[in-house]
């Protein structure tokens, strides 16, 4: 598959890796050039240096002919712009959004897009965990 | 007398801040949201108490502002994300008639309109059809000033 992901912190840079290691191809866009560093030796993808909420420089990391799309930088809103963008203007078949804002993630589940909020998964895994 | 229309303004930059100043001259009821506290103390000084410190994407902060009775939401910050979300918070979950939007950039405008957004204004784009049009006037006033 053909893969595009936003933000290469930890999270993004890992779960590119993984993905390139399974035989995906995978393009990575960053507005930072040292974040590529992340990546490491292993990668065998691609890296696009430019704002995830510009549609040239989607365009750039190949957007139209994306399979998914994911959206992990640090900023929840434009983390929920790259997604919109992608499912609206450029029919991403599936695109996966992190938000940390749980209201926010809230509103957008019902508004359709595909979310990951780890304030709530992390909550409870601690909450249970705290338990016993 | 009627009430007087509802403004929630976003961001209390330049652009927002002569905006919610006119607004309020023109008689409107007024609320200005920024999020540094210290700006946020500037303009109120300046505007008299309409300044409500907080982040305009952050749902809990916005129940505070009586969103759900505004007739306008305005949002003015400087990213154009931030007033996408603004946007469409003020839309879908308080029910705002009307929402307008500042864009940077301004390529995002179409974008703003797929997404929702009532009215997405870049002021970049402005200029550059002023200048266009300006442009293409004078080519014409040239072409018509050579003829014999």
């Amino acid at each position: 598959m053909k893969l595009v992901i936003v933000g290469c912190g930890r999270v993004g840079a890992m779960a590119a890796v993984a993905l390139s290691k399974d035989g995906h191809q995978v393009t990575v866009i960053d507005i930072n050039r040292r974040a590529f560093d992340r990546l490491g030796p292993d990668f065998n993808g691609e890296m696009v240096l430019g704002n995830g909420i510009d549609e040239d420089v989607l365009r750039q990391a190949g957007i139209e002919t994306a399979d998914g799309f994911a959206c992990l930088t640090n900023g929840d809103n434009r983390n929920i712009m790259a997604a919109q963008i992608a499912r609206e203007i450029f029919k991403v078949p599936r695109v996966i959004t992190r938000i940390y804002d749980p209201m926010r993630q809230d509103v957008y589940t019902e508004l359709g897009l595909d979310t990951v909020c780890p304030t709530l998964s992390g909550a409870r895994q601690i909450h249970t965990m705290l338990k016993g | 007398m009627s009430q007087p229309m509802y403004v929630i303004v976003i961001g209390g930059g330049k652009v927002g801040y002569y905006l919610s100043k006119h607004l309020q001259d023109r008689g409107y009821e007024v609320t200005l949201i920024e999020k540094d506290p210290r700006r946020a103390e500037v303009l109120n000084s300046v505007l008299g108490e309409i300044v409500m410190v907080g982040d305009g994407d952050e749902m809990a902060f916005l129940a505070t502002t009586g969103m759900e009775r505004a007739d306008v939401v305005v949002a003015v910050t400087g990213d154009d994300e931030d007033n996408l979300v603004a946007c469409q918070l003020a839309k879908r979950k308080f029910n705002v008639p009307k929402t307008v939007a500042r864009v940077n950039n301004p390529a995002n405008v179409r974008i703003f309109k797929t997404l929702g957004v009532d009215v997405a204004l870049s002021a970049t784009e402005v200029l550059l059809d002023l200048i266009e049009s300006e442009l293409a006037s004078k080519e014409a006033a040239g072409r018509s000033a050579t003829k014999p």
